[in-house]
Order: C-alpha cells, then sequence, then structure tokens
C-alpha cells in the first residue's frame, strides 16, 4: 500500500518497470491534454485569422489562413463601432460591478456560512431564487422599475443589476469555499481582540483569495459580454457598452461577417488579460493566506 | 458591549448591502415577472387576468414538452460531462507549473469567447456539405455516417449539448482548483501517512474536503442548463421547428416574437419551478450521500 | 483592532450605494425613451429618435446621412437619434412599449408590428403629414400604405420595398449545363435534377431564421395556385381556411422541390449570409431571395456580379394566380408617437418627412435598396445585378409577402411548418397548424 511513498529499491526490476510505465503513462496524458488544449484553443485562432479577411476569403476559405492580410476589419470595426468609448464604458461599469460583487457577496456569505439567526434560511432561499430565472424575463419589470426612481441611462443601471444577478453564485461559491476552512483559526483570533470586521477583512478576505478570483472572473466575463441589459437600460450614446458595438455588422437579413469578427477580436483581449491576472490569484491565493492562519 | 449584540449587529450590516441591493433589482423583477404570467398581455396595452390559464396553455403545448426535454438533455450531459471533466482537469492541474497553466488557460478560453464564434465554429464542425466532422467521417471511410448534424431532429440536441459542454467548463474547471487549493498540504501529508493514494485517497480525503463545493457546483449546473439560451440561439435558433428549443429561447419567442408577454412569464416562472425541483432532489441525494 | 474603523467601511460602501441610485436620480433627462412634453426649457424642442440604421451598409449610412442633415439644418430642434442594432431592435421597442415610454418617432416594421402598437394605443397616424405633401403621397406604389393603415388612416410611410421573392441564377452555370431559364414548374423541376447530377446545389438557401422560406420561396409559389382574393380571405377567416385543397397543394409544391434536393440538405441550420455566399461562389445555380441579398451583394466585385441574372419564379400551369410576379410589400417605416403634441409634432413631422420624402427615396434607391416609390435611378451609382432587378419590378405585379399579413402567431406556425416539411412531415399537417392559429389569433 506504501508504494508510492517508499522510493522504489534502486535498481529492482519491478521498480523500473513501474517507473517506466508511469513515465509513459504521464506522456500519454500530457499528450492528450496537450490536443484537447490545442482543440479549445483554435476558435481563438480562427477568430483572429477570421478578423484578417476579405467577407470572400472568410467564406471561401473558412479554415485556412487569409489569402491575403486585410488590418483594415479591426480599424473601421474600432471606428464604426465607436468601440474606444464603449470599452472605457464597459470597463468602468465592469470593474465598479465586479467590485461591488466580491464586497457584497464575500460580506453575506461570511454570515451566512457562519452565524446561525432567526431567518437564514430565508435569506439563503432567497438568493438561491436569483439564480433560476433567466434574465430576459425580468427586462420589462427593471426597465420600468428603473424608470420610475429614475436611474436608466446611468452606469448605476447596468452595475446594480448585474451586481444584483451575480451575487448568489458570488455567495455560494464563497460558501462553498469556506466550508472547508476550519472555524477554529478565526475563534482564536477573535480570543485575540479582532472583531467580526477585524476578522473578516483581515483574515476571511485574504483567506477567500482563490474563491473570490474565481468569483471575479466569472462575474467579469458575464458583465463584459452582456447584451440583454446593455441594450435596454442605456439610451445615451455615450453610455453605450461594448456587446452593442459587435451587433452592429448584422442586420438580420445579413451579417458583414469580417468587421463582426473584427470587432469581436478587440473585445476578447481584455477578456484573455483579465483571465490571466485572476487565474494566477487563484494560484497564489492559498499560500498567501495560509501563512497569516 | 455583550458579544451577541455586537455580533448581531455585524450580521445586520454585512448582510444587509447585499440583500438590498438584491431584492430590489433581482427579487423585485422576478416577482413582478410572476404577477405578469397570470395575465394575457401582448407586452402593451391592456391586460386581462386569466390565472392559471398560461400554465393551462402551456402544459399543453408541446413545444414545451420538447424543450423541457432538451433541457433535461442539458442537465444530464452538463452534470455526468461537465463536472466529473472539470474535477479531473483540477486534479490533473493544481501544481503551478507552466505546462499546467498552459492546459487550465485553454480549457478556460471557450468561456471567454463571444457564444457567436463558438457557434460559428460549430456550426462550420456539424455542417452538411464542407463541415470538418462529415469530411473526417468520410476520410476514415464512413460515409453512411455523414449527416446534416444541426438538422436531423433525433441528433441535433446531442449535437447542440457538446459544444455548450465543452465551453462550460472552465467555471467549474477553476471552481474545483479554487477548492483544491485550499486543501492544506499537512492533510495531503497525513493522508499519505495514512497510506491514502489514487482512488482511496479521492474519495476518502479530496472528495468529502470539496463535497460543499461540489454540491455548489452541481446546482450551478442546473441553474445554467435550465437557462441555456446563448449557444443555440446562435447554432440552430431553437429550430429546425422547434427541435432544439429550449425553455429560455421558448419563453423570449413568446416574448419578443410572438408578443404573449404573460404566457412568456409564465414560462419563465416554470422554470423557476422546475429548477428549484432539480435543485431540491439534488440536495436531498447528496445529503444522504455525505452523512 | 477597532471594529469601529470596519463597521463605517460597510457604512461607506452602503452610503456609495445609496449614492448610486441618487446619481440616477439627479439625472436631468427621464430615463426613457420619451422626452418632456413642453420641450419649454430654452425654447429648444427635444425629439428622440429610434432606428435600426445601425450598421456599414450603404443604406445605412445614406439614412444616417438625412438625419444629420436634418439635425443640422433644424438647430431649434434638439434631435436625440439612436441607432440600435438590428439584432435586439424589436426586443428594445417591445421593452418600452410595456412600460408606456415610446420614443416620438421610431422605425416600424408594416404589418403586425405596427399594427400592435396602433391597438395598444402608443402611435398616432401621419395622415395629416401625408395629406398637406400630396405630390409626394401619391409617387408612392400602389400598396405603400396597405401595411400601415388602419381604419382609413396611415400610420407610416414605407422606407423600403420588401421584394422578397426574386429568383437569382447564375447564367454561368446555366450555360455550362444547357439549362435553360425555368418558366414552368416543370423546366424547374429539370433544372434541378440537372444539377443535381452535375454537384451543383441546384437552389441555395440558408432558412435558420425559419422566415426565409417562407417569405422568399412560399409567399410567391402560394400566390400562383390560390391568387391573391383566396389569401386574403383565408387571413380575414372569411370563406377561406388555411386547409383548404389549393393551399394543400401550393404547400405540396415546395415538398416536391424538397424531396428532389432542390435544397442542401444543411439549408435549415445556415444563415441567409452563408447562402448567398455559396450561391455567388458559383457552388449553387439559383437562389430564391428578396431584394435584401441586391443590398448584401453590393460590395462583390463587378465581375462575380455580372454573370448573374435575376427573374421570377416559374409558372405554375392551372393555378389562380397571375405567373408575372413577386411576393413583396411596404418594408418600415417612421411612426409618431401617442404622446407628441403642438410644436414638436410639426418638428416630427418635418423630422420624418426629411428622412422619408423624396429625396430620401432617391437616395435610398441610389444605395443598391428597393423603395416603395416612383424614383429614378443613376445606373451608374449602383450595381449591374441591383439595375437589372429594378428594372425588373417595374413590369411584374406585386403579390402579399406572408408573414406580413398573418398574425405573428400564424406567422410563427407557417415558417415552422416549412422547417418541419424540409425534415419531412406532411404538407397538410403543416396547413392545420397553420389554419389553427390564424383562427386562434382572432378569436382568442
Amino acid at each position: 500500500m506504501k508504494t508510492t511513498i517508499a522510493p522504489p529499491a534502486a535498481g529492482s526490476a519491478g521498480g523500473e518497470r513501474s517507473r517506466l510505465r508511469r513515465l509513459i503513462g504521464g506522456g500519454a496524458l500530457k499528450l492528450v491534454l496537450l490536443l484537447y488544449a490545442a482543440g479549445t484553443l483554435y476558435p481563438l485562432y480562427w477568430l483572429f485569422i477570421s478578423a484578417m479577411k476579405t467577407n470572400e476569403d472568410f467564406f471561401a476559405h473558412p479554415y485556412s489562413l487569409p489569402s491575403e492580410w486585410v488590418f483594415t476589419n479591426i480599424s473601421r470595426a474600432w471606428d464604426l463601432g465607436n468601440m474606444g468609448r464603449a470599452m472605457l464604458n464597459s470597463a468602468i461599469v465592469t470593474s465598479v460591478s465586479v467590485a461591488l460583487t466580491l464586497l457584497l457577496g464575500t460580506l453575506a456569505a461570511y454570515v451566512l456560512s457562519r452565524f446561525q439567526f432567526r431567518l437564514h434560511k430565508l435569506a439563503l432561499g432567497i438568493f438561491v431564487i436569483g439564480m433560476l430565472v433567466p434574465i430576459h424575463s425580468t427586462l420589462v419589470p427593471l426597465f420600468i422599475f428603473m424608470n420610475k426612481i429614475g436611474m436608466l441611462d446611468t452606469y448605476g443601471a447596468l452595475i446594480l443589476p448585474y451586481t444584483a444577478f451575480e451575487l448568489p453564485i458570488a455567495i455560494f461559491i464563497v460558501i462553498a469555499y469556506l466550508s472547508s476552512i476550519p472555524r477554529e483559526i478565526e475563534e482564536a483570533a477573535l480570543i485575540d481582540g479582532n472583531g467580526w470586521w477585524g476578522v473578516f477583512f483581515r483574515m476571511i478576505l485574504p483567506l477567500c483569495k482563490p474563491a473570490l478570483a474565481t468569483v471575479a472572473i466569472l462575474a467579469f466575463l458575464r458583465f463584459w459580454n452582456d447584451f440583454a441589459f446593455a441594450l435596454v437600460f442605456i439610451n445615451s450614446q455615450a453610455l453605450k457598452t461594448l456587446p452593442l458595438s459587435l451587433s452592429l455588422f448584422s442586420d438580420g437579413y445579413g451579417t458583414d461577417y469580417s468587421l463582426t469578427m473584427g470587432a469581436m477580436a478587440i473585445a476578447v483581449l481584455p477578456t484573455i488579460i483579465a483571465y490571466l491576472i485572476f487565474q494566477e490569484q487563484i494560484m497564489k491565493g492559498m499560500t498567501a493566506g495560509a501563512v497569516k492562519g | 458591549m455583550p458579544a451577541s449584540l455586537r455580533s448581531n449587529r455585524f450580521i445586520l450590516i454585512a448582510l444587509l448591502p447585499a440583500l438590498i441591493v438584491f431584492v430590489l433589482f433581482a427579487v423585485l423583477p422576478i416577482l413582478w415577472s410572476i404577477y405578469y404570467g397570470f395575465f394575457q398581455w401582448k407586452g402593451m396595452g391592456d391586460a386581462k387576468f386569466i390565472g392559471l390559464g398560461n400554465y393551462r396553455d402551456m402544459l399543453q403545448d408541446p413545444v414545451f414538452w420538447r424543450a423541457l426535454r432538451n433541457n433535461l438533455i442539458l442537465v444530464v450531459s452538463a452534470i455526468v460531462g461537465q463536472i466529473p471533466i472539470a474535477l479531473a482537469g483540477a486534479l490533473l492541474l493544481t501544481a503551478n507549473t507552466w505546462f499546467n497553466r498552459l492546459i487550465r488557460s485553454a480549457l478556460f478560453m471557450p468561456m471567454v469567447l463571444s457564444t457567436v464564434v463558438i457557434g460559428m465554429i460549430w456550426g462550420y464542425i456539424y455542417n452538411y456539405q464542407f463541415g470538418l466532422l462529415n469530411q473526417a467521417l468520410t476520410l476514415i471511410g464512413l460515409e453512411s455516417w455523414t449527416q446534416a448534424w444541426l438538422s436531423n431532429p433525433k441528433l441535433n440536441m446531442y449535437a447542440v449539448s457538446i459544444p455548450i459542454n465543452w465551453s462550460n467548463i472552465g467555471p467549474y474547471l477553476i471552481i474545483f482548483i479554487a477548492a483544491l487549493q485550499n486543501i492544506s498540504s499537512e492533510i495531503h501529508d497525513a493522508a499519505a501517512i495514512d497510506g491514502a493514494t489514487g482512488w482511496r485517497k479521492l474519495v476518502s480525503v479530496t472528495l468529502p474536503m470539496i463535497w460543499g463545493t461540489v454540491v455548489v457546483t452541481i446546482v450551478l449546473c442546473i441553474a445554467g442548463s435550465l437557462k441555456a439560451f446563448d449557444h443555440v440561439i446562435v447554432m440552430t435558433g431553437g429550430g429546425p421547428a422547434k427541435s432544439t428549443e429550449l425553455l429560455a429561447t421558448y419563453m423570449y419567442n413568446s416574448t419578443f416574437a410572438v408578443y404573449r408577454y404573460g404566457y412568456g412569464s409564465a414560462v419563465s416562472t416554470m422554470i423557476l419551478l422546475i429548477s428549484l425541483l432539480l435543485i431540491g432532489i439534488n440536495m436531498a441525494v447528496t445529503r444522504r450521500k455525505s452523512s | 483592532m477597532n471594529k469601529n474603523r470596519f463597521g463605517k467601511t460597510a457604512l461607506a460602501s452602503l452610503a456609495a450605494m445609496a449614492l448610486l441610485s441618487a446619481c440616477g436620480n439627479g439625472a436631468e433627462e427621464n430615463g426613457g425613451a420619451s422626452t418632456n412634453d413642453s420641450g419649454a426649457g430654452g425654447g429648444k424642442v427635444k425629439l428622440t429618435l429610434w432606428h435600426n440604421f445601425a450598421g456599414d451598409d450603404a443604406r445605412a449610412k445614406t439614412v444616417r446621412a438625412k438625419i444629420d442633415e436634418f439635425a443640422a439644418a433644424h438647430p431649434e430642434i434638439e434631435l436625440d437619434a439612436q441607432a440600435i442594432p438590428v439584432d435586439g431592435y424589436r426586443q428594445r421597442l417591445s421593452t418600452v412599449a410595456a412600460a408606456d415610454e415610446m420614443p416620438d418617432v421610431f422605425l416600424s416594421y408594416a404589418g403586425s408590428h405596427i399594427k400592435g402598437f396602433q391597438e395598444s394605443g402608443l402611435v398616432q397616424p401621419i395622415q395629416e403629414l401625408l395629406d398637406a405633401k400630396p405630390e409626394w403621397k401619391d409617387s408612392f406604389l400602389p400598396g405603400a400604405f396597405d401595411g400601415s393603415t388602419f381604419d382609413g388612416a396611415t400610420y407610416t410611410a414605407p422606407l423600403a420595398m420588401s421584394a422578397t421573392s426574386f429568383l437569382y441564377y447564375n447564367a454561368e452555370l446555366f450555360q455550362q449545363h444547357n439549362v435553360a431559364v425555368p418558366k414552368t414548374w416543370d423546366e424547374l423541376m429539370a433544372a434541378v435534377d440537372t444539377f443535381n447530377k452535375a454537384g451543383i446545389t441546384p437552389i441555395a438557401l440558408g432558412n435558420k431564421a425559419p422566415w426565409v422560406a417562407q417569405s422568399t420561396i412560399l409567399g410567391s409559389l402560394a400566390d400562383r395556385v390560390t391568387g391573391t382574393d383566396w389569401f386574403k380571405k383565408a387571413v380575414a377567416q372569411d370563406g377561406a381556411a388555411f386547409t383548404d385543397a389549393p393551399f394543400v397543394e401550393a404547400l405540396g409544391y415546395f415538398k416536391q422541390l424538397v424531396d428532389a434536393d432542390a435544397f442542401d440538405k444543411g439549408a435549415n441550420t445556415i444563415d441567409n449570409t452563408q447562402a448567398e455566399q455559396v450561391f455567388i461562389q458559383g457552388k449553387a445555380a439559383m437562389m430564391v431571395s428578396g431584394a435584401w441579398t441586391l443590398t448584401n451583394l453590393a460590395t462583390t466585385p463587378e465581375d462575380t456580379l455580372k454573370k448573374i441574372e435575376v427573374t421570377v419564379l416559374p409558372a405554375i400551369a392551372g393555378g389562380k394566380g397571375d405567373a408575372n410576379t413577386i411576393s413583396g410589400g411596404p418594408g418600415a417605416g417612421f411612426a409618431l408617437s401617442k404622446k407628441v403634441e403642438g410644436d414638436r409634432k410639426q418638428a416630427a413631422f418635418d423630422l420624418i418627412y426629411a428622412i422619408s420624402g423624396p429625396d430620401a427615396q432617391k437616395a435610398i434607391a441610389e444605395s443598391n435598396s428597393m423603395v416603395m416609390y416612383k424614383t429614378d435611378v443613376d445606373s451608374s451609382k449602383v450595381t449591374s445585378l441591383y439595375y437589372k432587378a429594378f428594372e425588373l419590378v417595374k413590369t411584374v405585379g406585386i403579390t402579399p409577402v406572408y408573414d406580413a399579413y398573418l398574425s405573428a402567431e400564424a406567422g410563427e406556425a407557417i415558417n415552422n411548418g416549412l422547417q418541419e416539411i424540409m425534415m419531412g412531415a406532411a404538407p397538410d399537417a403543416v396547413a392545420k397548424n397553420l389554419q389553427d392559429a390564424q383562427a386562434r389569433s382572432l378569436n382568442p
């Protein structure tokens, strides 16, 4: 039973064979993973080569490299879609919403996972419901509500609904994560004279870094790519977000694919960068938190 | 100040902001939409209260049942497909080597890309005339297997579910990786000393440690699969002839294409009820397992 | 650690939220689409305009230019023009309609779209404007106001003609394979057979958005069999029903095409643009499509476009309808919100005239887009294919497009029904679903 931790006896034939087998197995596994990864990376590659093609080229040779590299798709999409402004708006709306989701979500998750109180189950149940409704059915009620309180056509008209609909996922991911952190650490900290706020900000938040980064990635993608709310709750050109620019080049009868691809190639870059940043946070998170505990 | 009062105040102040935002901007619209579901309303002009009439219509509409069946295919494929693959990926890729980093990022990439791109790529894979799948089949001599994959109503829902699952593995992968990060190295050492390795360690040590996360991912799978919308809209638009219709696309069509707003709201409420039912079942099953 | 500091942080975040919503409250303009009726502030008249000419195609640019011209010529009007992507346009309008917050002037499709707003009392007629400009009103083609006139008052003036069923064909392929342009149904079926044998898709069709086959093929085909009078009676459910034999027969002709493999097997899952590309690349011999294909192909190189010819669908022996016709009708036009009154109404009329008046109609026609208006186009400004189609339209009769007359629900039923036929369903079952849906929507 202890074969794996006891180093195999040097020179023993069985040890050699099993090591060889594991080496081959590991190699095969790596190969499979690499192939799968190549498959999942292909669409990204395809997006970028397609963005460099003319419409005719795109349809005639969908898989090959551009027969003539066209860089104007990207620059035209940028100008026509007013993508500079749109990207700034998306950045503002997305980052504020992500920050708000993280702060409110973690606080709520901490309370819900550590305290028993009246209405505890009810609060938890209410948050579940928020995950289960397709957002399209809330468009009209939200529109009417925000119109009444005069909130439409502001950044807030996107930030608050985004945050509200992402909170359940944030809360449940963080609760799940907290459930595997032993409470003894916090109790010790409480006895040391930290209040609950102290425990939360100095201990729980850093400990939860991997969960927070996870929530942040998911929230970022959802907000960055949202079309439905952005379409309906924002009026003025100056506040429009990126997904609206992406759908400009399709008119119901036909689609200008080269411009659409160009616009999408622009829009995808920030999401890749955001992903890479947060992924590092997930991996670094635990080691940093554990030291303090 | 007594400790219990202090913690009460903390509970209140910490929970309230999230609750306020959530109730105003999610719960209220949802209740509102449930209320619309009791009306015959075009989405403008006068509305007529018809009680459960929309629900009666829905239960008699074969399209509703087909959509439900399609959604259940997605739920099952997500639970038996996405979660095990994501968990396996997370277990294999926890060490932060450059190779693992590359693979992890790659697995996550479909999530980053717009569904339009994903939908188009898979449209090309499944295309009858010049699709990659049919070309590959012809190449290996299985020409008789070639298909209009997205048109054949017996197959197309399964064909559509593959890209949906494939592109949604990423989030579960990182959720699991984050959870696994949390198992401290002492526990790994303890398990090693006890002689738990491989499958036994997975079942007796690792899985119980992240069980809370597994349950949450199943809930997310159920909720996500019942709300699924984008990929199908891009790939088939719910067609041909409603064969890939999902509850959410059905709701959307009723609301914005056929102008049956009240009916669409009722469908949305139905999605909520079915999700709750499935989540309840999930909770009952997983609780028994974990005890 | 001082717990109060953390308490304050939380309070501060609450306050920040309150502020966020207060920001909204403080905004001067109410968030909805409508503007305040008074428009008094500073003597400027405020108007909101919503349209979907958001893209980069020639027509969208033309209309946007007309809007800009109007804004520049009328400094006394504060015009808030919104170009909304087509993909989300109906949804956006539906949402503001539900909240009774219509924009002052907005683009609305002829038929059931504008009718919905009219029935709900959200729009007012533009009859006054039409009557004030008789030379403009009289230059529209017959039937131009059919889709937007209710109880004797007209609500929109069309910016486009949606001619939906041209038979485009690749003359080079026809010549290579010795096929004559089909004048009768049998000739069409023979051509389908010849091209199939030669490994060329006979008819390119992108029916992923399921209205395409209905709008381009069925309307024209059925009219040839049943005649227009029957269709109008069936729509009114007055002395005719969609289960009548001639209509089932018409669906049967469509099924013949399906059974003869006239379309690609994946036709239900590719979109219109993909089908157009298959056709323009010479991989398909024919395409039955609307005037939008002229707009979509406007950027195709002339030497490719020169191979393409355009005609009408073939005649059907024994049919009650005229054969030399295409289905078509008025497209979208600008509608006026009920709430617009006084000075603002006059300004709105000026705006509508500026973007759908004689100059605008000519400019739109010269952006490779059909209009419902008597105008000449300079052939050097348009593509050769467009010019051929433009000339053809002058010589043919126009028959109704099905979904412009059917209720939204019945339209959905026939759209799906055609997809079902392409998947093997029987015509009479499809006819029954259509009949049921139309009957239900007339008597809910």
